[in-house]
């Protein structure tokens, strides 16, 4: 079988990975905070450990300044209903997922805040003299920004985005679920104030993870309140990170399996991650301009991108593609709008949408080629659609 | 046997900073469940022994690491 749905979820996970659950659940096996008996003073190291790791990996000074949460869906609604009150104003990109569009959009339309939309180009790359023009004449609150696109792979240059919000006072909101693990970021050098990401994508952790980094100084409000551990006397939430934003029972085999995802990435390195995955992306994109019939989107400057790549291949739609491929070849990938129906309307592909590959840190080179040549099949109309 | 304090933490995530911390500097230490005439502030609490409080005091505020001063 070949993955390349790793803009989905990664495939498959180092094995210190599962490892760790297990031992979690064999070994371990209490609360974090709830107790003070040795097997929950193991989870809370445990839960530590991953806080550190990830602090480690974002240049985070502070680990309690990220809270966990089940995915960067419930990341970016916390960042965004938490942060924003009535009345205030803000930007964000046509390249964004609806895990930002719909909450914003939410708020909107019960009136609370105005958004202002900046249009990407055809190759999903955004002009950061765009956000200057409208926080020269609007008092933005924040700008959310998708790192990469999920759909064209664009990186957006969040570094001089930041770096303008903050002269005009504004806060910038990080949307790194396509990034995280396999692109740097340094929260520090890139002055991010927000970001939200996901266990399980290219941090290699299991699903039902994922966290917010809340720079210092920065106040939020939580999603939901309730238990902590802490402050027990009283019945107000505590106002101390990252206690304020996790309340609940922590899931800790979940966070052992991302700690050990981290740890694995750590160990490669970022650089060497998104070196390799560059190598198989400009490969793919190299050898797939030449097959007549299909059409590639997105940037073609391995720089400004990530290992997302979609494309489309005339006289089919996205779900044949991705159904003949799946039951002829036995490669997964995934086909349609992606959750990001504003981003295909930029690429314009909307409503049929794309194929998307999402090349991952354990593809080959091989795997490449085989999917080019099934590609140029297709193409030539060799492969008959399966009935269903 | 030394006399012993009890250091309380605003949350676990201290605690466990504190202990790991105290582990890197070869500092004995205990963790244990927070003494309820002391405070309910967060679960577990740290024993060290007196002598070496001044020492792990400075590591903890060198690193960041939030404890309930007024409690000590």
């Amino acid at each position: 079988m070949i993955y390349f749905d790793n803009a989905a979820t990664s495939f498959p996970k180092p094995k210190a990975v599962i490892e760790a659950m297990e031992n979690y659940f064999f070994h371990m096996g209490g609360s974090t905070g709830r107790s003070g008996h040795k097997m929950a003073i193991k989870a809370s190291e445990l839960v530590f450990n991953t806080r550190e790791l990830l602090a480690q990996l974002f240049n985070i000074k502070d680990s309690s300044r990220i809270a966990f949460t089940k995915n960067v869906t419930e990341s970016l609604n916390l960042a965004i209903n938490g942060f924003l009150e009535k009345g205030d104003k803000v930007i964000t990109t046509s390249l964004e997922h609806n895990s930002v569009m719909r909450p914003l959009r939410y708020l909107e339309q019960t009136g609370k805040i105005k958004i202002f939309v900046i249009q990407a180009n055809q190759e999903g790359l955004v002009d950061p003299s765009a956000f200057e023009d409208i926080l020269k004449k609007e008092k933005i609150k924040m700008i959310i920004i998708n790192h990469a696109s999920n759909v064209t792979g664009t990186l957006a240059p969040v570094g001089t985005i930041s770096k303008i919000a903050h002269r005009y006072g504004s806060h910038i909101l990080v949307d790194a679920a396509q990034t995280a693990g396999s692109y740097p970021i340094n929260v520090i050098a890139d002055s991010i104030d927000m970001l939200a990401f996901t266990g399980h994508k290219s941090l290699l952790g299991p699903q039902g993870t994922g966290g917010l980094y809340i720079r210092e100084g920065m106040e939020i409000a939580p999603l939901i309140r309730g238990g902590t551990g802490s402050s027990s006397e009283k019945e107000i939430q505590p106002d101390f990170m990252p206690d304020l934003l996790e309340s609940g029972t922590l899931n800790v085999i979940g966070l052992a399996g991302l700690g050990a995802g981290v740890k694995y990435i750590l160990d490669q390195g970022v650089s060497k991650i998104r070196k390799e995955e560059m190598e198989l992306t400009e490969l793919f994109i190299r050898e797939a301009k030449k097959i007549e019939g299909i059409k590639l989107y997105g940037p073609t400057d391995t720089n400004n991108r990530v290992s997302v790549v979609s494309f489309n291949i005339s006289g089919y739609t996205p779900s044949e593609i991705a159904y003949i491929l799946d039951k002829e070849f036995d490669l997964a990938c995934r086909p349609g709008l992606h959750c990001a129906p504003s981003a295909h309307k930029t690429i314009g592909t909307f409503p049929q949408g794309t194929v998307r590959f999402a090349f991952g840190y354990f593809n080959k080179v091989e795997e490449i080629r085989t999917v080019l040549k099934a590609l140029a099949q297709i193409s030539q109309g060799e492969i008959e659609l399966p009935r269903h | 046997m030394p006399a012993e304090v009890v250091i309380v933490f605003k949350s676990t995530h201290d605690v466990i900073k504190a202990k790991s911390e105290l582990e890197k500097a070869c500092i004995a230490h205990e963790l244990i469940p927070t003494p309820k005439e002391i405070s309910s502030e967060c679960g577990m609490s740290l024993r060290v022994e007196k002598t070496v409080l001044n020492k792990v005091l400075e590591i903890l505020r060198s690193k960041g690491v939030r404890y309930r001063d007024d409690l000590l």
